[in-house]
């Protein structure tokens, strides 16, 4: 691994991919691993492959040992106060709903998403409404999608205990002004959970700095491998947590009639873990601080004001969040009235293997709400070049031109 | 109509290429939902079409905007092309099956399964092979009087007609094919030699008299010639051992092969063939029906035996 890397060329070389297979615009739903992560991986079922804080043998330890390192890796990437206070789910998904089945709602008790939320920061809370009788608010967006900080102060009140928002939009890359909604939240005696799967790749987090409650995030979005997650919380709240799922490795004993948790974060990871999932994201947030975050949104934003201006030129393009694409992170999401979104995509594909995604981007509510079949969108990494960016411009007027 | 091509094109293309499979399964899910009045809401046509015109995109822009721009026309002018092209495989392979031609009965253009068309070729009257250019619609039965031509098993409900040549390639092909199935099946066989070769013109009155003056005997004498070499059925000394060899008192046949009566009585035969519209051998008749060329042996048992043969 290289240190201080700013330049692209070399740090295409680290992964494995990039070169081989066309150009990838669709990292808002997995990013590539570098070699570095695959190599950490394969490490694990190659030389140590067995369990974690069970057995006693020196493979145990090891790996026991590993997956200590990479909670401390990503402790230390998150400025965390101490690392139980990372817990590893499966993914930001698990993460939302391990909260949202142990923070102990009940009736009436209401919770704040926005109206742009993943299908992950919806359906927990749309589940206990029905289940429960919670009440779910939700903030709708400023006219260019930007967070409506004056509606949401107006919606806060003694009965908020939950705000719950996705810190960066994976439907325009929006990221949403957490400190303030954090404070004020606090300050009206609610928590904030975010939803960190579009942000944490893409930018420096400060748990700390934020004062944020939970958040949680997913390893394959950060070049880490897919189905590893994190859920961070502040230690002193999830010593209050029920426990989401229970069973083996989140107790110290039991009898035929009791049991005694382990304290955080064990008494959240039931059963065997991933461990080279673990021990892989530790690589991949061990390779990004390595990279730095200011060269990452350098880039980012480099690559999609290219790629926004040369959007704007095509006639009927519509770009979905505000004009800047300083304000859109590496997301640049767009739909042409009367043309498929994905026959877009799937012919970027099949000229010039442009891999973007295409459709609702499991953000369904907001689309039907605004009566818009879908979109193309296109997210970048830092990995990607100017030159990808120009390949992918012109095969799309290409593309538009003959639709 | 997209999803019934692509399902078709697919089906065939994935018998041969397992990579086609999914696809080929996508687009019957496409179908099902089609033919049980349900919207195709797969995104199959979308995602093919994208995947096509993609393709031609990288070829020619003009190109690929015309395709896009009339997809589902294309889709239904390949869609009857392909109706079209199935009903005329099909009916090729039920022509091939029943007559031994994919284009029906005697038809002898192109058939893909007989690609030489083996099995309409015939020795032309003039003398070379071919497949002819008589017309195969005009061989009939009715008029001749197969009564002069050696027959066996007269009175038999089936009636089954060689007219062939000795020296033949095609008629020696038949021969054994007609030979088994007078022998599986009890039917009137009769025999006419026409030679479309000089060289056997002689046998005409020789097997006339062989004919009448043993019947029995002239079957054994018609396998020989078949089963002879050309070269050798051409020579008459040859044939003279043949007849002596069976049996046949030789110098009593030459006499009569050299009388008047014997010349009058090939030349009224050789004028009832003729009225059969012959234009080459082997050319078989079964309960009426002409076959001109050779065919399987199950095209002469299906004619033979009719439904029975099922």
């Amino acid at each position: 691994m290289k240190q201080n890397i700013v330049d692209v060329v070399k740090i295409r070389q680290d992964f494995p991919l990039l070169g081989k297979e066309g150009v990838y615009f669709d990292n808002a739903c997995q990013s590539l691993r570098p070699q570095f992560v695959i190599d950490a991986m394969n490490e694990y079922y190659n030389e140590y492959p067995a369990c974690g804080g069970r057995s006693m043998h020196h493979l145990a330890a090891k790996v026991t040992h590993k997956c200590d390192e990479a909670r401390d890796a990503v402790a230390n990437f998150l400025h965390t106060k101490r690392k139980e206070e990372i817990v590893f789910t499966r993914n930001t998904t698990e993460g939302i709903n391990l909260v949202a089945h142990s923070l102990g709602l009940k009736e009436g008790d209401i919770v704040i998403t926005s109206d742009k939320e993943h299908n992950s920061n919806l359906i927990p809370w749309q589940v206990l409404k029905e289940k429960l009788g919670i009440e779910h608010k939700i903030i709708f967006s400023k006219e260019d999608n930007t967070f409506d900080l004056e509606t949401y102060q107006q919606a806060l009140n003694n009965n908020v205990k939950l705000v719950s928002l996705g810190l960066t939009s994976n439907l325009d890359g929006v990221t949403i002004p957490a400190k303030e909604i954090i404070q004020l939240a606090h300050k009206a005696g609610a928590l904030v959970l975010l939803d960190g799967a579009q942000a944490v790749p893409h930018h420096e987090i400060d748990v700390q700095d934020l004062d944020v409650d939970f958040l949680a995030f997913s390893g394959h979005k950060m070049l880490g491998p897919s189905g590893i997650g994190v859920l961070y919380g502040k230690y002193a709240l999830l010593e209050k947590l029920e426990p989401f799922m229970v069973g083996g490795d989140t107790v110290s004993s039991s009898t035929y009639l009791t049991h005694e948790f382990l304290p955080p974060p064990e008494k959240f990871e039931a059963g065997l873990q991933d461990y080279a999932g673990i021990i892989g994201l530790g690589a991949a947030v061990k390779y990004l601080s390595e990279i730095g975050f200011d060269f990452i949104e350098q880039q980012e934003q480099l690559l999609n004001k290219y790629i926004t201006d040369a959007l704007h030129t095509i006639k009927g393009v519509t770009v979905i969040g505000p004009e800047d694409p300083t304000q859109r992170g590496g997301i640049a999401s767009f739909y042409i009235p009367q043309k498929d979104h994905h026959q877009i995509a799937l012919m970027l594909d099949e000229t010039s293997k442009i891999m973007v995604r295409s459709g609702q981007h499991c953000v369904h509510s907001w689309f039907h709400a605004h009566n818009i079949p879908g979109s193309v969108r296109a997210s970048v990494y830092f990995y990607n070049t100017l030159e990808e960016a120009e390949i992918f411009v012109r095969e799309l007027k290409k593309v538009v031109s003959i639709l | 109509m997209f999803c019934i091509i692509a399902f078709i094109v697919l089906s065939i293309i994935a018998i041969f290429n397992v990579s086609y499979r999914a696809l080929a399964k996508e687009a019957y899910e496409c179908v099902f939902r089609r033919i049980t009045f349900r919207p195709c809401n797969t995104g199959f046509k979308e995602k093919m079409q994208a995947k096509l015109v993609g393709k031609l995109l990288t070829k020619s822009v003009v190109a690929a905007r015309f395709l896009n721009k009339h997809f589902e026309l294309l889709a239904w002018l390949l869609f009857l092309t392909t109706v079209a092209s199935i009903f005329w495989t099909g009916k090729g392979l039920f022509n091939f099956y029943m007559y031994g031609s994919c284009n029906g009965l005697n038809k002898s253009g192109f058939c893909a399964l007989d690609p030489k068309g083996e099995n309409n070729k015939v020795s032309q009257t003039g003398g070379s092979c071919g497949t002819g250019e008589g017309d195969e619609s005009k061989v009939t039965l009715a008029g001749m009087n197969t009564d002069l031509f050696p027959s066996k098993n007269i009175g038999a409900k089936d009636e089954v007609v060689l007219i062939g040549c000795y020296s033949c390639d095609y008629t020696r092909k038949a021969y054994p094919l007609v030979k088994q199935l007078i022998s599986k099946n009890s039917v009137n066989y009769t025999f006419a030699h026409y030679p479309v070769k000089e060289e056997t013109l002689y046998l005409l009155p020789i097997g006339y008299c062989a004919y009448k003056q043993d019947q029995d005997k002239f079957w054994q004498l018609n396998d020989r010639l078949f089963a002879s070499e050309k070269n050798d059925i051409a020579k008459k000394e040859f044939v003279d051992t043949l007849l002596e060899d069976i049996g046949y008192d030789v110098e009593a046949i030459n006499i009569c092969s050299t009388s008047p009566e014997t010349n009058s009585a090939v030349v009224e035969r050789r004028i009832e063939l003729e009225k059969t519209n012959i234009y080459g051998t082997p050319l078989v008749f079964i309960n009426g029906k002409g076959l001109v060329g050779p065919k399987p042996y199950r095209v002469y048992e299906r004619i033979l035996k009719g439904w029975r043969f099922w």
